[in-house]
């Protein structure tokens, strides 16, 4: 209930942004990120609601991860318009807006199974919280990312793309070493605690390093290449879509450890 | 004009080198990430097709993150990081405090460590499983004693998993009292110890002519004067206490009934046995269920090194991006 809530505010808040996309001359439009703030609060409401259920914090299976993905990605588009952090400002939060619904819409879908249950024992460490939890956060950042590299690639204007390819890098920037720590320590260390190893080369974890290199790659091509190669862009948007490989296609199209998440 | 050895230098301390490899690197993990890795050989062929499954086997793709193409691709990576991160260290060394940025040099060595470590845990990780009812003992490769004292096993409501618990001590002398969970190994005489999986086994107890009760694990036989009893499986079958071939008693073995081979004077029986049955010179007195602590003893010498690494890397990626971002404004 409380996340159908928020999906509806995040539609209205999409049909305004919309609006306003055809109305160049019209005022900056002040109610679609507020509209994305207040969804943003009911998806944390839903996953504190959910915690208290089951007396830990609530980020143990698919459909509190993608509510998760969803809440990062709305509170995103309301920090991006309240703190002018882009010069494209209506874009971006667009992008984030359209991002987060597609995640609730997946959670709503019988792909991710909504039932309230308590972790089993392999699932019961604060490892594996700090783990999901940077790891969305990190992804989230990648998200922003995603749809200013995007941008990036389709405009024709170089001053347009030159601030997209600054928004793209910062994006990236912020979400690489959140990431690091959430997928690859914060994961390791919870497979040595739970496993009694580091890395075991499951799906899920070879995934998460292409994921890392693919970003690594970005960040050291973009040094040598700066903003005068369409690959840099590419690569961001190819890291996206292997980081959101990596979190639902190796959950259905593979086996491995990661199997509940 | 630079010389042969400069720009060999440059090559191997090069972002351009770096990026190749990193492109290699994933290459060969997409490679892994798409083909089941470390199956038997005939499972190839049988899952991609004969011609595809042969040639993964071939390509070696069947154990990608072992082949040689992936070591070499990551030594290759590994000294260009080492070459990268010397310059570097030595161009910032040169600089004054305020203008050093050593964030991607401690992410380097980081990760430097990290592969270090990975290689030693590789070569030296030693796991040994031990399954302790509760009261048994087990002896540690360094001589100690694990005793499995209590084992606590809890499930939800809806059947599911709420916490299994060991409760040991190790040592020699010490009879301190340690847990082991899912989650919180015991770290002890140089071993990491973890909780791995717990299980069920059935028992059953015998009584002998003079009334003394005997008990039999799976698998165990107990001489007699003619032969032996021999505890084989539990029978789900609804008609016991019958004699029939051993194929078809063991074929339904699971649950309830146990089936014994009795061996007298030479002659041997199979035994589907109910409680108060004759079971060679025994009475089937009746089966108890005891829960069994599946423990697995680590020892890791890479173990000090990848923490380090990890710290390192965790140190290295926030410092090298908080100082980049600081300069920058969307």
């Amino acid at each position: 209930m409380i996340a159908t809530s928020a999906f509806i505010l995040l539609i209205v808040s999409l049909i305004i942004q919309i609006v306003h996309f055809f109305k160049t001359k019209a005022a900056p439009d002040k109610v679609s990120s507020w509209l994305s703030l207040a969804a943003g609060v009911l998806l944390l409401i839903e996953i504190i609601r959910r915690s208290v259920a089951i007396q830990f914090i609530a980020l143990t299976g698919l459909f509190e991860s993608l509510v998760f993905l969803a809440c990062l990605l709305s509170l995103l588009a309301f920090a991006m318009r309240f703190f002018n952090w882009s010069r494209e400002n209506r874009v971006l939060p667009f992008g984030a807006t359209i991002i987060a619904i597609i995640f609730l819409a997946l959670a709503s879908s019988p792909i991710a199974p909504s039932e309230v249950k308590p972790p089993v024992p392999a699932l019961q460490s604060g490892w594996l919280i700090l783990h999901v939890s940077f790891t969305f956060i990190g992804e989230a950042f990648f998200a922003v990312g995603f749809v200013s590299a995007i941008l990036q690639l389709l405009t024709k204007d170089k001053d347009k793309a030159k601030n997209y390819d600054r928004t793209t890098y910062t994006s990236i920037a912020v979400g690489y070493p959140i990431f690091t720590a959430g997928a690859l320590i914060f994961g390791a260390i919870w497979a040595e605690k739970a496993w009694g190893i580091w890395w075991s080369w499951d799906p899920k974890e070879t995934w998460a390093l292409i994921t890392w290199l693919t970003y690594t790659a970005y960040l050291h091509l973009r040094l040598v290449r700066k903003n005068t190669s369409k690959l840099v862009p590419a690569l961001v948007i190819i890291g996206f879509f292997v980081a959101m490989f990596t979190f639902l296609g190796v959950n259905f199209l593979m086996t491995g450890l990661h199997s509940y998440a | 004009m630079k010389s042969y050895l400069d720009r060999f230098y440059d090559t191997l301390r090069s972002v351009k080198l770096a990026i190749v490899l990193l492109a290699i690197l994933v290459l060969l993990a997409i490679v892994g990430g798409v083909v089941p890795q470390g199956k038997p050989v005939d499972f190839y062929p049988a899952q991609f097709g004969g011609s595809i499954g042969k040639l993964i086997v071939l390509l070696g793709f069947n154990r990608v993150f072992s082949s040689i193409v992936f070591l070499i691709t990551t030594a290759l990576f590994a000294v260009n990081l080492t070459v990268c991160t010397f310059h570097r260290l030595t161009q910032e060394l040169g600089k004054s405090w305020k203008k050093r940025r050593h964030g991607p040099d401690i992410l380097h060595v980081g990760i430097l460590i990290l592969l270090f470590g990975a290689v030693l845990t590789a070569r030296t990780r030693t796991e040994n499983i031990i399954e302790l009812q509760e009261g048994q003992s087990s002896a540690l490769p360094d001589g100690s004693t694990l005793t499995l004292t209590a084992f606590n096993f809890e499930t939800y409501p809806d059947g599911r998993p709420k916490t299994w618990v060991s409760t040991v001590t190790v040592g020699t002398h010490t009879q301190t009292q340690r847990q082991i969970k899912v989650n919180a190994p015991l770290r002890e005489h140089g071993y990491s110890i973890y909780q791995k999986y717990w299980k069920n086994e059935s028992e059953v107890v015998l009584l002998d002519p003079t009334g003394m009760e005997i008990t039999l694990q799976q698998g165990m036989r107990q001489p007699t004067t003619g032969g032996f009893v021999f505890f084989m499986a539990i029978n789900t079958d609804e008609n016991p206490s019958q004699t029939q071939s051993p194929a078809s008693l063991l074929a339904g073995a699971n649950q309830n009934n146990p089936v014994f081979l009795v061996e007298d004077r030479g002659k041997r029986l199979v035994v589907k046995a109910n409680e108060g049955d004759k079971v060679g010179p025994f009475i089937y007195k009746g089966t108890i269920e005891k829960s069994i602590s599946g423990l697995s003893v680590v020892s890791d010498k890479g173990y000090p090194y990848v923490v380090a690494g990890f710290v390192l890397v965790a140190i290295g990626v926030f410092l090298t991006y908080v100082q980049k971002l600081k300069g920058l404004v969307i």
